[in-house]
């Protein structure tokens, strides 16, 4: 099975033409993953900012880890289901998309460096995790886990402003800019009025 | 209201945005997006401590400490970029049902954290030890929690207004 015809035929399930048809569903799936992703980065935040030694600098860092990243992981599970019952809907479309790639690729490198972290500093974290601070590595790692979620946040709301929840019959050409997507002439020197923004 | 949404848009600040709204337009979101997680974060970790599910070898007023200044200064933030999009999408903000509610809920919210803020400081050291025993404190913190994230359904929804019927203003005309 091909990508295309898997990505047709997982638009055309009964659930994803139930959510694409109902009023109420796409909103409401859309706001709970929104829910889910402020509870996963403001979580994240907590931890990152204590491995820069920014925030809770005098508590145990094990302690915090324990307290913070289980709801991380629950709120990553509800910002993950979400997000594929969103992508179902529009699957080609979203395949497709330019931001939703990067935002793939970018949740992909969050991973790695969560893998990184613990099988260099989190490995040693009996002998830092008083300490104020993380070791050196651990803080780049902190601080490339920010800068990584912030731009998971900005492709995602990317996304919702390049693909629509119809079903487009065809994929977009690949040389479809931004600027024909929202209607704006293609040198954006010319006002416009404002996109129909979501 | 409509009248007020069509003037504001056509002020230099709001015409600005328009104009650059490729851009502009998903900043300002995506730095309410980022303000909005600082709260639930925040609001998560204190109401978690006063339920005796994390933070428990720190005092209430410790825990407050440690995250009232970022609640605050992400309710700021939200404030700043939140007037930044009604400037910029009057018409889109205003003309909602769902604006509306969420500024009523907001409100709310806000309402409660500065009271509890102020309670937890008047208050001795030993008060806020005993609070988080109190049955009504600890469902007041999870209705505080429930408030934030409908708060965030009512904000998303303001882009899915028709979601309302016909008690949306914007389905009226």
């Amino acid at each position: 099975m091909d990508i295309t015809a898997t990505l047709e035929w997982l638009q055309s399930t009964s659930l994803a033409v139930y959510i694409r048809d109902s009023l109420y569903a796409f909103p409401l799936i859309e706001s709970t993953h929104v829910i889910g992703l402020t509870l996963v980065f403001g979580t994240i935040a907590i931890v990152d900012l204590r491995l820069l030694g920014i925030a809770s600098s005098e508590r145990s860092f094990q302690r915090l880890a324990s307290d913070t990243m289980k709801w991380t992981w629950a709120a990553f599970a509800l910002t993950a289901v979400t997000g594929v019952l969103m992508f179902i809907t529009n699957a080609s479309g979203y395949f497709h998309n330019g931001y939703f790639r990067t935002k793939l690729v970018l949740l992909v490198l969050a991973a790695i460096n969560v893998l990184v972290f613990e099988l260099t500093a989190g490995r040693s974290v009996k002998q830092w995790g008083e300490a104020s601070s993380a070791p050196p590595l651990g803080r780049a790692l902190a601080a490339v886990s920010l800068v990584l979620w912030l731009a998971i946040i900005v492709s995602g709301r990317m996304i919702g402003f390049t693909t629509t929840r119809a079903v487009l019959s065809e994929p977009l050409p690949a040389e479809t800019t931004l600027e024909d997507l929202l209607g704006l002439p293609s040198d954006g020197s010319q006002a416009q009025p404002a996109p129909e923004s979501k | 209201m409509k009248q007020f949404a069509l003037w504001l848009s056509t002020t230099a600040p709001s015409v600005y945005i328009q104009e650059h709204n490729a851009w502009t337009i998903p900043a300002i979101q995506s730095i309410h997006i980022v303000g909005i997680a600082l709260v639930m974060g925040s609001v998560l970790m204190i109401d978690l401590r006063i339920l005796g599910w994390a933070w428990v070898d720190q005092t209430l007023r410790q825990t407050t400490n440690r995250f009232g200044p970022w609640l605050t200064g992400s309710l700021c933030l939200l404030l700043v970029t939140g007037i930044l999009m009604v400037i910029g999408e009057p018409v889109r903000e205003l003309v909602t049902l769902s604006f509306w509610l969420k500024m009523a809920l907001v409100a709310v919210g806000a309402l409660v954290a500065t009271i509890f803020q102020r309670a937890l400081r008047r208050h001795d050291e030993r008060w806020g030890d005993t609070l988080p025993h109190s049955h009504s404190v600890k469902i007041l913190a999870i209705a505080t929690f429930l408030v934030w994230v409908c708060v965030i359904v009512l904000g998303r929804l303001i882009a899915y207004d028709h979601v309302w019927g016909a008690w949306s203003p914007s389905e009226r005309q």
